[in-house]
């Protein structure tokens, strides 16, 4: 027993101090050779000059940097054949291409076409190798601080991992060419509200072990394919975007049609703002694909409003449109909707009475011929059968995205505009026909009189009538029985 | 059932078979006009929405109310030129004017009501609460008809009239429709159904025929007219009263 305890005690000290050696020798001295070597090229400054030009690059080696580097154990010369510490050749280098070219086929010397195909990233540097464009290893992988890419497991995480590669200008070339740059502006990216994310939270497949290659029809087809990615968190969101007009349009093969990082972008994906820059911001994505709507809506009341005073009382584009459910504008079920849009605001008095605005608009509407046939069309298209006629809502009257003050000389609720928009529905109509619409008025003395004194006289006339009525009752009955 | 004729009893004809037809008629069109007008008055109420869609819907019931208001004005006319038309060849007479007496009866029947005179007014062929009744509807029905049509054809109107007579006419028709229903509702269906005498239902309108017990209690005069053998007499002391309403003659058939 004793004697099984000893040979493991002796078994473990031999193991730690294998160990123990492993751990010198990954960070042992440099060799013989780069110590000589970098008795001049760790001073700084020190640079090298072409002949060409009197361009040079650094040739400054950090001690440090390349000891810890992958190829920390190689002597100098394993890659700069010509030069050896001895004998210092003169040669200079023609000129920076000629240089590039050179520290590459430095690298070939080692690294095999198949070992360098073997990742993925690599197929399409070796494939533009082959229509001429040689790629430069030294623009992604340092020279003298290479790190093992085995599992890339000194990355202290997967960002880290990423942007070792992408922090360069590299690009992916579509079937059609189109060039998609992968360069990651990480300092940008900090800045957005997925500061927090892996890049594999989006990028899903792509990890430190995995590098999936993709190739993409295009542009575009890679932007859809890559908003896919969005739903993984935000499926609520996604969820709506699938009953809106744009995936309506999508899903019909239009790949016009805007998908989440259109509006949202993809690293520099903002924090929602409802600040009235936000609010300015949101209108502008729209515009990228409504620009002749946006036109209109600058210069309607509200888009003026929201753009020359910063005014975040006026309605934008999502506020009547909505975000990610966005529905087709030009349906029945959509246009029925309108005077209650307008009503969230029109009818709320936190919002409206400061401007002088009367919030009776939706109340009068809602009241009236046209007000009381919509909500039963809306009530009928659940339970009976579709009415195809449309009503007049708040935007046929008052314009849509052009919508202007009521108060102004070329508003089209001045009753000449009005007309032509009442003979749209009402064939024939001359121009006494408008005023049958009381202009969202509550009859009053002062507007509408007739109207006011008629109803004010059966108010008065009604329960006076009524109560006769039922005192010629009473006194029938009480009589009656009286009389019995 | 007091309001029907008991075994034995003697019965006196009141209405004619025109008259029965009539009230089934206006029975049937009033409660159309009624139940498709007063819920879109109404329209905001849950019953009224209710109502609407089970017709069908708004657009149904607005179709529905303008077939019925044409029935509605279809059979006016036609009481209308019957009750000229029996006047003028001097079949019928004129006793559903409004005179002085209708006054006078309704002061009776209130002392009488107080306890300040020992019987009841004597009335006529229709006492002042049946006239009250006939002339609100019949002159409603004017008004209803009239501000209907314009409702229902406002383009063609406007060209002749200023636009505001549109909101105008539909004040006009909401409100005087709920008048003519609650004279209809409270008051008609209360004398015809619930008023003691007749309970529970007047069927003199539906059989033609009162009771001649009914008839002096509420129609003295008509019934001593009747008994006396004069068939059509003229209202009582014609001579001392003068219409008070329209020249409109209507209705009173001693057939």
């Amino acid at each position: 027993m004793i004697k099984g305890k000893g040979l493991a005690l002796c078994f473990g000290l031999v193991l730690l101090a294998v160990a123990s050696q492993a751990g010198h020798a990954r960070e042992s001295d440099l060799s013989a050779q780069a110590g000589k070597c970098l008795q001049c090229h760790a001073k700084e400054g020190i640079r090298t000059k072409f002949a060409e030009d009197s361009e040079s690059v650094p040739a400054r080696v950090i001690p440090a940097a390349f000891k810890d580097s992958v190829h920390g154990v190689l002597d100098c010369t394993a890659c700069h054949a010509a030069y050896l510490p001895e004998i210092h050749t003169k040669k200079r280098f023609r000129s920076r291409e000629q240089f590039r070219a050179a520290t590459t086929s430095a690298c070939r010397g080692c690294h095999s076409n198949a070992q360098i195909g073997g990742n993925p990233i690599h197929t399409n540097f070796l494939k533009r190798e082959r229509e001429g464009e040689a790629p430069v290893c030294t623009d992604c992988h340092e020279a003298h601080s290479m790190t093992p890419v085995s599992g890339g497991k000194i990355f202290t995480n997967e960002k880290q991992y990423c942007m070792s590669c992408h922090r360069y200008q590299m690009e992916m070339i579509c079937r059609n060419k189109e060039r998609i740059p992968l360069k990651v502006d990480l300092s940008e990216l900090e800045k957005f509200a997925h500061d927090k994310l892996r890049c594999s939270d989006c990028h899903f497949g792509f990890s430190q072990e995995e590098h999936p290659k993709r190739t993409f029809r295009s542009r575009r087809d890679y932007t859809v394919a890559s908003s896919e990615s969005c739903r993984r968190c935000h499926f609520d969101k996604y969820t709506k975007t699938l009953d809106s007009v744009h995936y309506a349009i999508l899903s019909q093969g239009n790949l016009n049609a805007p998908v989440c990082n259109d509006c949202h972008g993809a690293h520099g994906i903002a924090h929602v703002s409802h600040t009235a820059k936000g609010r300015v911001l949101t209108t502008q994505k729209c515009r990228k694909c409504h620009p002749q709507v946006y036109e209109m809506y600058s210069k309607s009341v509200h888009g003026k409003a929201l753009i020359d005073e910063q005014n975040q009382d006026v309605p934008i584009c999502i506020d009547c449109h909505t975000t990610h459910d966005i529905q087709n504008p030009l349906t029945l079920q959509y246009h029925e909707r309108i005077p209650q849009m307008c009503g969230n605001c029109h009818a709320n008095p936190s919002v409206v009475a400061k401007y002088g605005l009367s919030i009776d608009v939706l109340k009068t509407y809602l009241a009236d011929f046209h007000g009381v046939t919509l909500g039963f069309y809306k009530k009928q298209r659940e339970k009976l059968y579709k009415p195809a006629r449309p009503i007049a809502v708040c935007t046929d009257c008052h314009g849509t995205h052009s919508i202007t003050g009521t108060g102004s000389s070329n508003s089209p609720t001045v009753k000449a505009n009005l007309v032509k928009r009442c003979q749209k529905c009402h064939p024939g109509s001359n121009e006494n026909f408008p005023n049958a619409w009381l202009f969202h008025y509550k009859p009053s003395l002062s507007k509408h009189p007739l109207i006011f004194i008629l109803n004010t006289a059966y108010r008065i006339f009604l329960p006076i009538m009524v109560i006769g009525l039922i005192l010629q009752v009473l006194l029938h009955v009480w009589r009656y029985a009286v009389n019995r | 059932m007091k309001g029907n004729p008991a075994e034995g009893e003697r019965m006196i004809r009141r209405f004619s078979r025109l008259r029965i037809l009539e009230h089934w008629g206006i029975v049937l069109c009033t409660l159309i006009l009624f139940a498709t007008g007063l819920s879109q008055r109404f329209w905001h109420l849950d019953f009224s929405q209710w109502l609407i869609l089970k017709m069908g819907g708004i657009d149904n019931v607005r179709w529905i109310h303008r077939y019925a208001g044409v029935f509605f004005t279809l059979g006016l006319i036609l009481n209308i030129v019957v009750a000229v038309a029996g006047v003028v060849r001097g079949r019928w007479s004129p006793s559903m004017f409004i005179t002085r007496k209708d006054f006078t009866d309704a002061i009776e029947n209130m002392k009488y009501y107080f306890g300040l005179d020992d019987h009841p007014a004597r009335c006529d062929r229709y006492d002042y609460m049946e006239k009250f009744e006939y002339w609100t509807i019949l002159m409603g029905g004017f008004l209803m008809i009239l501000t209907g049509a314009v409702l229902w054809f406002p383009i063609l109107i406007t060209k002749i009239l200023p636009g505001e007579i549109i909101p105008a006419a539909k004040a006009l028709h909401s409100n005087e429709a709920l008048l003519i229903f609650l004279i209809n509702a409270l008051w008609h269906i209360i004398n015809a159904v619930f008023s003691p005498e007749v309970f529970p239902l007047d069927t003199s309108i539906f059989t033609g025929y009162i009771s001649r017990e009914r008839m002096a209690r509420e129609h003295p005069i008509e019934l001593a007219r009747v008994e006396e053998g004069v068939p059509a007499a003229p209202p009582p002391a014609a001579g001392s009263e003068k219409p008070a309403g329209l020249p409109v003659v209507t209705l009173g058939t001693s057939e």
